[in-house]
């Protein structure tokens, strides 16, 4: 399956990924509504972008009661049904990566790839983001 | 729906209260915002003569209606009246933060008056906070930036500061806008010191709408496509601005030794090439930017072991590098580094620093100002010595830390003869006596000595203007190119642009991605005249403060004193020359043979009957 890796050494702290992300995801630009996240440190030294990686053992689709996240047995990419989801907000917790927020609907929120042309890596001029393939991931 | 957010912020720190406005329709369509709205509001809000010091002076941080949005490239700018000038001053701004205020849901910040004690603002969405700075005051930028996210439990705010140099009013220190970015030019530092302002503190979850979303990303796709296929743009993606060095170097154009030379020896060791090898790790890009002239990287070997260095930009590496004589990288990158640290800007500490050490090697300084130390070009300790002294202001600093132009007049005799300025503010990193086009543009730059208002230098050095080939040391036609091009840039100004997008981005693109953002019909002709419309508001300013034709001048080491060597020896713009400059130039702009606009050339601008910016009651 496919996913979006990001680079710290490549990325250029930019966030056109960002802009293009928020614009898709909520109608509008600003960094912070955006689906990914991009951490600069030490100066500007390294600019860390961290991606929904649809992980191979999921913490949002475990920890979520209502079963509303589930992954795209053909794609491999863990998508929210927003008809299911309350809004709890139990997959925000959990994700460590911070990669789900709750939108103005009160719905849960994350990366769903753009259905398999992400604006972020169209954006990418540094080419720090990146669609690479995950072999042998395990389709949960 | 449009690009605009549709709000100003007005703060008076005086009362310590806050106030949003909306902008009459009128204005906002003539001015469009960055620059435009900067040179309305100083215009109408503060009284002629007023000291940039006084409470009474206005700090605004400008974006424009493109920044924050997918549009390449998009900044801000800081406006005020200069303490370095006494001129309209606009300064420019990479980074994060402008972007922020427009999340924020603002179109800009004005901040007047001065707070009681040493303070901070806070804006967080539409709550705005003015915090006491408590131990912040004193802090340099770094550690400023570092103290604020700390109280703030967050990284992700954004910050402009200021270090000490601002707290204490040296007329040339500037706000950082967190890392390596900063409203750097003509004395924004001092008068944010002045206000006791130490910081601005940003987070904003409004998003930035454009009217038309889909012809918006059209319009983008095609900035983005335009710059991805200019060669100049990608020259910036590789080398940054320090391969400019090479390029001054061979044009005889590098300031050297207090811009006694056009060409200096050492220019091997500041350039790109030297860089890559002793400072650059990767590139580093302002938000929305797909060029990333930045490079940041750390000092691997030498006594600079280390530091973490952002690009040393050609203005810096030139300014403080070749006009003082330092061809070592490493020890440039750690001086312009104690500028940013201390919210010093690094050009004009440059023209000072090579001010100075020539008056030293000159005998009119002497030991006895320098507690002991011989100043000598080519020396860090001597620059390092002058940096601390003028940011703490103590003794001779006390004197630099106003700048050349009246450090020059208190310390009298020959002083004033090298002391490199334009209407007070230090030259850029251009030296122009063999190219009288670029020397009719900083004598004629609304901000003083100022290379980005119009840059001619790129038709003068082999271009061609309308099609025909342009004469490098001719004067005729020289008026119209500068004329021309501070208009167009005057324009993208109020977007709010970065100089070197535009190098890649055509006009037809700007207008395009302005009409979607706006959802009104613009053409080119109307992006022109909005920029002479700039200029020319601007303009009126500055003749109400006093300024004349007498000021639209170069330094005598400009006029009187011609390059010493290499193909352009001799070349000089004699004062002769730049009378001949100036008519053309006012007449091409409608301008009396004073330099004042006619009232034709304000009728045909709508200046002469155009609402006035209403002072905001709070």
């Amino acid at each position: 399956m496919l996913y979006i890796r990001g680079e710290f050494d490549l990325c250029t702290g930019c966030g056109a990924c960002l802009l293009a992300c928020a614009n898709r995801a909520v109608g509008g630009y600003n960094p912070r509504a955006a689906r990914l996240k991009v951490y600069s440190e030490n100066e500007n030294l390294v600019n860390r972008p961290v991606l929904c990686t649809q992980c191979e053992n999921p913490f949002c689709l475990n920890s979520c009661p209502f079963k509303a996240i589930t992954r795209n047995p053909e794609t491999g990419v863990v998508l929210i049904d927003k008809d299911t989801c309350t809004g709890c907000g139990i997959c925000v917790e959990a994700c460590p990566d911070k990669m789900i927020q709750l939108t103005s609907d009160n719905k849960a929120d994350k990366c769903d790839m753009c259905g398999g042309d992400p604006l972020c890596v169209k954006y990418c001029v540094p080419r720090a983001l990146q669609l690479v393939e995950k072999k042998g991931a395990a389709v949960k | 729906m449009s690009a605009y957010m549709g709000k100003l912020l007005y703060i008076d720190l005086t009362s310590g209260t806050s106030k949003e406005i909306s902008p009459n329709p009128v204005l906002v369509k003539n001015y469009v915002g960055g620059k435009g709205f900067g040179a309305k509001i100083l215009y109408d809000l503060l009284p002629a003569g007023t000291n940039p010091l006084s409470p009474r002076n206005l700090l605004m941080f400008m974006p424009g209606p493109l920044t924050g949005t997918l549009a390449p490239a998009m900044r801000g700018c800081v406006v005020t009246k200069s303490p370095l000038t006494g001129t309209f001053a606009d300064s420019y701004f990479g980074g994060h933060f402008a972007q922020e205020i427009r999340y924020c849901g603002y179109d800009g910040l004005i901040i007047s008056g001065s707070a009681k004690q040493p303070s901070y603002i806070v804006i967080d969405d539409g709550k705005v906070e003015v915090r006491p700075a408590g131990n912040i005051w004193g802090l340099n930028t770094f550690n400023t930036v570092e103290a604020l996210r700390r109280e703030m439990g967050d990284d992700s705010v954004k910050i402009a500061c200021i270090g000490p140099a601002g707290e204490k009013l040296v007329s040339f220190a500037l706000i950082n806008c967190e890392y390596n970015r900063h409203a750097g030019r003509a004395g924004t530092g001092a008068v944010m010191g002045s206000k006791n302002l130490k910081a601005l503190v940003l987070r904003g979850t409004n998003t930035v709408k454009p009217a038309d979303p889909k012809k918006f990303i059209s319009a983008v796709d095609l900035a983005y496509r335009e710059l991805a296929e200019e060669e100049t743009i990608a020259g910036f993606t590789t080398d940054g601005t320090p391969a400019s060095i090479d390029f001054a170097n061979d044009e005889q154009l590098l300031p050297t030794l207090n811009y006694a030379n056009g060409a200096f020896e050492g220019a091997a060791g500041l350039n790109a090439v030297a860089q890559r090898r002793e400072l650059w790790f990767r590139n580093t890009a302002c938000a929305g930017c797909p060029i990333a002239c930045g490079k940041v990287g750390i000092i691997s070997r030498g006594r600079h072991r280390g530091l973490i260095s952002d690009v040393v930009e050609y203005e810096t590496a030139a300014m403080m590098g070749s006009n003082l004589g330092l061809s070592d990288i490493r020890e440039v990158a750690y001086l312009v580094k104690k500028c940013d640290a201390l919210g010093l800007d690094g050009m004009s500490a440059g023209g000072v620093a090579g001010f100075t050490i020539e008056a030293f090697e000159k005998g009119l300084i002497s030991t006895e100002d320098t507690g002991g130390l011989e100043l000598k070009f080519g020396d860090t300790a001597s620059v390092d010595f002058l940096l601390e002294e003028i940011a703490a202001r103590r003794g001779l600093g006390d004197l630099l830390a106003r700048g050349v132009k009246k450090a020059a007049a208190a310390l009298g005799g020959k002083t004033a003869d090298f002391a490199v300025h334009v209407k007070g503010l230090e030259s850029p990193a251009w030296g122009p006596r063999s190219v009288p086009g670029m020397g009719l543009a900083l004598a004629t730059a609304d901000r003083g000595g100022c290379h980005q208002r119009a840059f001619p230098i790129l038709y003068e050095c082999g271009g061609e203007w309308n099609g025909e080939p342009v004469d490098r040391l001719g004067l005729k036609g020289k008026g119209e190119i500068v004329a021309s091009l501070q208009n167009y840039l005057a324009a993208l100004d109020t977007f709010v642009k970065c100089d070197f997008a535009t190098y890649g981005i055509s006009k037809k693109t700007y207008t395009a991605m302005l009409e979607a953002a706006l959802g009104e019909a613009w053409d080119e002709n109307e992006l022109l005249l909005l920029g002479e419309r700039v200029w020319n508001q601007i303009r009126l300013f500055n003749l109400r403060e006093g300024f004349t034709r007498a000021d639209d001048t170069l330094p005598k080491r400009f006029t009187e004193e011609p390059l010493p060597e290499g193909p352009y020896a001799g070349a000089k713009i004699t004062t002769e020359d730049l009378d001949q400059l100036l008519d053309e130039f006012y007449q091409v702009r409608g301008w009396d043979s004073e330099g004042r606009p006619t009232g034709q050339k304000l009728e045909e601008l709508g200046l002469n009957n155009m609402p006035l910016f209403e002072q905001p009651g709070l």
